[in-house]
C-alpha cells in the first residue's frame, strides 16, 4: 500500500481533455497531479492526469501529443489547482496550455534560461545544459517591475516581499499589491531553489537517486527516500522485513515531531515571541539526538535501502528512544500548556488567514491545512503504508481554516506521533534482521509506479517509470507545498501587511521542496520584466 | 600564532569585528537541511549568540555572511549584490558540502556550483548538514582570531590559524 502500479490508465483524446476531467472531478474531487513524459522513440509527450477521491482511490487518465505540436486545451477552468501543475510542464517540457491563466510567464526557470530550452525533453542533453548554465553567468541585477494597468497609481503600493527576507528562511519573492494597509493582490515569482532534480534524477542510476531525493529537503528527507523507496519496491517486487517497516514507521514519526516542533518555535519568532522560538528548539533536540542515536545523523538520514534498511537498531538504543520519547512528552505538554495560555500569541493567531473546507478543496490543499477544516485526508489512513494499519492513532482534524486551527492540529499530531512510536516499540519485532543482503542496484524493468505517502506538510506524491534500464526513465515529484501555495496566496487577500509572515508561513512551506519543480500564483497577467538599464534609462527620462 | 604577530597583522576594525561577528544568513538555493542546523547553533544548545553572534535581518549591519546550499543561477545576482552591500571587514562561512563545491546537485541545469563561483570564501564547513558543533566552531574560529585573510578559498587548511 502507499503505492501502486499504473495498470488502468483511461486514454482519452488531447481535445477532450477538459470535458473528461470535469466529469472525472465530480467523483474524484481532488487533482494530484499532471505528470509528462517524454517518448522519444514514438516522438510524442504522453500527459497524466492523476485524480483522487478522499477514500483512498486513485484514477489516471492519459493524453498523447505529438512532439512537433504541443498544444493541448487547459483543464485549469474545471480544476483551479491545474494552473500550476500545468505552467511547471509547460516550462519544463515547452507545451503549451490554451486557457491556462500563466501562459506566456517565466515562473520556475531562471530569468536568464533561453526560452526555447526545455530541460526534461528527453532529447535534451547534460551536455547542451551545461553551455546553458555557462552562459547564463552574473549579469546586471534584474528589477522586477509590475504593470499599472490595472491598478491605479495612486491607490496602490507595491511592496517587493522576499526573496531575502527575515521572515522567509528560504528565498521566494512575493509582491504585495498593497492599498493603504491592505492586500489586494499577491504576485508571486518563484523558483530561486529550483535544482533540476528530476533530470539529475534521470542521468544517474536508481541507488544513487535514493540519496538525491533525500536531499530535496532537509526537514522532510526521510519521506522522500522513503516514498521513493516504496516505489522502487513495487517495481522490483521486493518485501521488506517486518522490522524494517516498524523501524521506518519510527523515523518517520520522529522527524514528523522534528518537523511540526519546528515550525511551532518558527511561529514564536514570527509573531515576535522570541523566547517561545528558544524554549521550544531546545525541546526539539531531544528529537534530534534520538535521530543521531537510531541513524547516525540529524537531518539527512540515508537509513532506508530498497528491501529493508541500512542497518540494524538495537533494542537498547530502541529503549533509551521510549525513555526520551516519554521525557519528551512531559516537557512538551507543560510548555504547550504555558504557550497556549498566553493570550497575546493565541489572540494573534486567532481568525487570521481563514478559509474554509469547499476552498482549500477546489485549490487543492494538502496536510494540515487541509485537516484544520476537518476534512481528515491524512494517507497514514487513506492508503496505509509501513505499519500504519496495525497502529491504532486518530486522523487530527480542526474545526475551521485559520492560523490557530492550523496551529492545534499540528500541536495534537506531534502528540499522536508520540502515541505511534511509542506501539511501534511495544510491537516490533525483536529477533528479524532488517538489513536487506544486496543495496539493489542493476537493470529495473519496465513499469510504472505511483506512491503516495504523508510527509509532515501533507500528502506528497511520487511517479517513477523504469524502462529496462539502470536508471529511471522519469521521476516526477509533487511535494504539498506546491499543492498549498495557490490557497496561501488567495487567502492573503483582505488581511493587512503585518499578518503577511505569520500566514505565508503557515502553510509551513518548504520552498527547497517545491522549487525543484515549479510555482506559482494567478493573477500574474500584468507582470514583466524590465532590465536595470532600462529602468535607469526610464527613470531619467521620467525626471 | 603568537598573540604579539597577531596584533600587528591584524588591523584595528577587523580585530572590533571578531569580538561582535554579526551574521546576515543567505540560502542559496540549498535543500534547507544547513540553514535548519544553522538555526540549530543559535538556539540554547549550541548558543553561538556566547561568541557576540546574532543574526541580523540587513547584509548593512553584518561582518559574517553564512551561505547553505549550492548557488543556483537564479540567486547568484542577488549573493553578489548582498556580499557587495556588506560593509568591511567581511567574512564569508560557506556551510554545507553543497556551499562548498555544488555537492550532490552539481550537473543540474540551473546548479551554477559552489559558492567560490560567485564570492570569495573564507571558511568552508562541509558535511551533509555539518553538525551545529562544527558550525559553532567555524563562528569560534573567527572570535578566537584564528581567520588571517577573507578569500583564501575551500579546502586551503592554511586559512585556519
Amino acid at each position: 500500500m502507499g503505492r501502486s502500479r499504473i495498470e488502468d490508465k483511461a486514454y482519452t483524446e488531447p481535445h477532450s481533455i477538459v470535458e473528461v476531467a470535469s466529469k472525472t472531478l465530480s467523483s474524484y474531487p481532488h487533482l494530484i497531479s499532471v505528470t509528462a513524459v517524454h517518448d522519444e522513440k514514438e516522438k510524442s509527450i504522453e500527459l497524466i492526469y492523476t485524480f483522487s477521491d478522499f477514500r483512498g482511490a486513485l484514477k489516471n487518465i492519459s493524453t498523447r501529443i505529438p512532439e512537433d505540436k504541443k498544444t493541448l486545451p487547459s483543464i485549469a477552468s474545471v480544476a483551479p489547482a491545474a494552473s500550476i501543475y500545468e505552467q511547471e510542464v509547460s516550462e519544463l517540457f515547452g507545451v503549451t496550455f490554451d486557457g491556462n491563466p500563466f501562459t506566456g510567464k517565466r515562473v520556475l526557470l531562471p530569468d536568464c534560461f533561453p526560452n526555447n530550452a526545455h530541460p526534461l525533453l528527453r532529447n535534451v542533453k547534460q551536455e547542451d545544459l551545461e553551455k546553458v548554465v555557462a552562459g547564463c553567468m552574473l549579469g546586471e541585477p534584474q528589477i522586477y517591475v509590475t504593470g499599472s494597468s490595472r491598478y491605479s497609481a495612486e491607490s496602490v503600493i507595491l511592496l517587493p516581499f522576499g526573496p531575502y527576507h527575515p521572515a522567509l528562511k528560504e528565498p521566494e519573492r512575493f509582491i504585495l499589491v498593497l492599498e493603504g494597509e491592505t492586500i489586494v493582490d499577491v504576485i508571486p515569482k518563484i523558483g530561486h531553489v529550483h535544482r533540476g532534480i528530476e533530470k539529475i534524477a534521470e542521468g544517474r542510476t536508481f541507488l544513487q537517486d535514493l540519496f538525491l531525493v533525500e536531499r530535496i529537503c532537509g526537514i522532510c528527507s526521510f519521506i522522500h527516500s522513503w516514498i521513493f523507496t516504496l516505489a522502487v519496491e513495487e517495481l522490483l517486487n521486493v518485501k521488506p522485513s517486518k522490522k524494517a517497516e516498524y523501524l521506518r514507521t519510527v523515523i518517520a514519526e520522529l522527524e514528523r515531531i522534528h518537523s511540526h516542533v519546528l515550525w511551532i518555535g518558527l511561529l514564536g519568532y514570527w509573531t515576535g515571541f522570541e523566547s517561545m522560538f528558544m524554549w521550544i528548539w531546545r525541546l526539539r533536540e531531544k528529537i534530534m539526538s534520538l535521530l543521531d542515536l537510531l541513524t547516525g545523523n540529524r537531518v539527512h538520514k540515508s537509513f532506508i535501502a530498497f528491501g529493508g534498511v541500512r542497518k540494524d537498531v538495537s533494542d537498547e538504543k530502541l529503549n533509551t528512544v521510549a525513555k526520551t520519547i516519554a521525557e519528551f512528552e512531559k516537557d512538551y505538554k507543560k510548555l504547550i500548556d504555558e504557550i497556549m495560555s498566553y493570550e497575546p500569541l493565541v489572540e494573534r493567531i486567532k481568525g487570521i488567514g481563514m478559509y474554509n473546507a469547499e476552498h482549500a478543496i477546489r485549490l487543492g490543499a494538502v496536510g494540515p491545512i487541509i485537516r484544520a477544516t476537518g476534512v481528515p485526508y491524512d494517507m497514514r489512513k487513506v492508503e496505509p503504508y509501513g505499519v500504519y494499519d496495525e497502529i491504532d492513532f486518530n486522523v487530527v482534524t480542526g474545526k475551521g481554516g485559520d492560523v490557530f486551527n492550523v496551529t492545534m492540529v499540528r500541536i495534537k499530531e506531534v502528540l499522536e506521533s508520540i502515541n505511534i512510536i511509542r506501539q511501534c516499540i511495544e510491537k516490533m519485532p525483536r529477533n528479524e534482521n532488517p538489513v536487506p543482503k544486496t543495496l539493489v542496484s542493476g537493470v529495473v524493468k519496465e513499469g510504472e509506479v505511483v506512491a503516495r505517502t504523508e510527509a509532515p506538510r501533507g500528502e506528497l506524491f511520487y511517479y517513477v517509470k523504469a524502462a529496462n534500464s539502470r536508471n529511471p526513465h522519469r521521476v516526477k515529484i509533487r511535494t504539498p507545498t506546491l499543492a498549498n501555495i495557490l490557497l496561501a496566496a488567495d487567502i492573503l487577500k483582505g488581511y493587512t501587511l503585518s499578518d503577511v509572515p505569520v500566514i505565508i508561513t503557515s502553510i509551513d512551506p518548504c520552498f527547497s521542496c517545491m522549487d525543484r519543480v515549479l510555482v506559482v500564483d494567478k493573477n500574474r497577467n500584468n507582470v514583466f520584466f524590465v532590465d536595470f538599464n532600462k529602468l535607469r534609462k526610464e527613470s531619467r527620462r521620467a525626471r | 600564532m603568537a598573540d604579539g604577530q597577531r596584533s600587528e597583522h591584524e588591523s584595528f576594525d577587523r580585530r572590533l569585528v571578531r569580538k561582535s561577528p554579526w551574521i546576515f544568513h543567505f540560502n542559496s538555493g540549498g535543500c534547507n537541511g544547513c540553514d535548519i542546523e544553522f538555526v540549530a547553533a543559535l538556539t540554547p544548545l549550541y548558543d553561538v549568540e556566547r561568541l557576540g553572534a546574532k543574526l541580523v535581518a540587513s547584509p548593512k549591519h553584518a561582518d559574517v555572511l553564512v551561505v547553505t546550499g549550492p548557488v543556483t543561477l537564479q540567486v547568484a545576482k542577488s549573493l553578489k549584490l548582498i556580499y557587495d552591500q556588506m560593509p568591511e571587514p567581511k567574512y564569508v562561512i560557506a556551510i554545507g558540502t553543497c556551499a562548498c563545491s555544488g555537492g550532490i546537485f552539481s550537473g543540474g541545469y540551473t546548479v551554477l556550483g559552489g559558492v567560490e563561483k560567485v564570492i570569495p570564501v573564507t571558511i568552508c564547513v562541509p558535511g551533509c548538514p555539518p553538525n551545529p558543533k562544527e558550525i559553532f566552531r567555524a563562528l569560534e574560529a573567527i572570535y578566537k582570531g584564528e581567520i588571517k585573510v577573507a578569500g583564501g578559498g575551500c579546502g586551503e587548511e592554511q586559512n585556519r590559524g
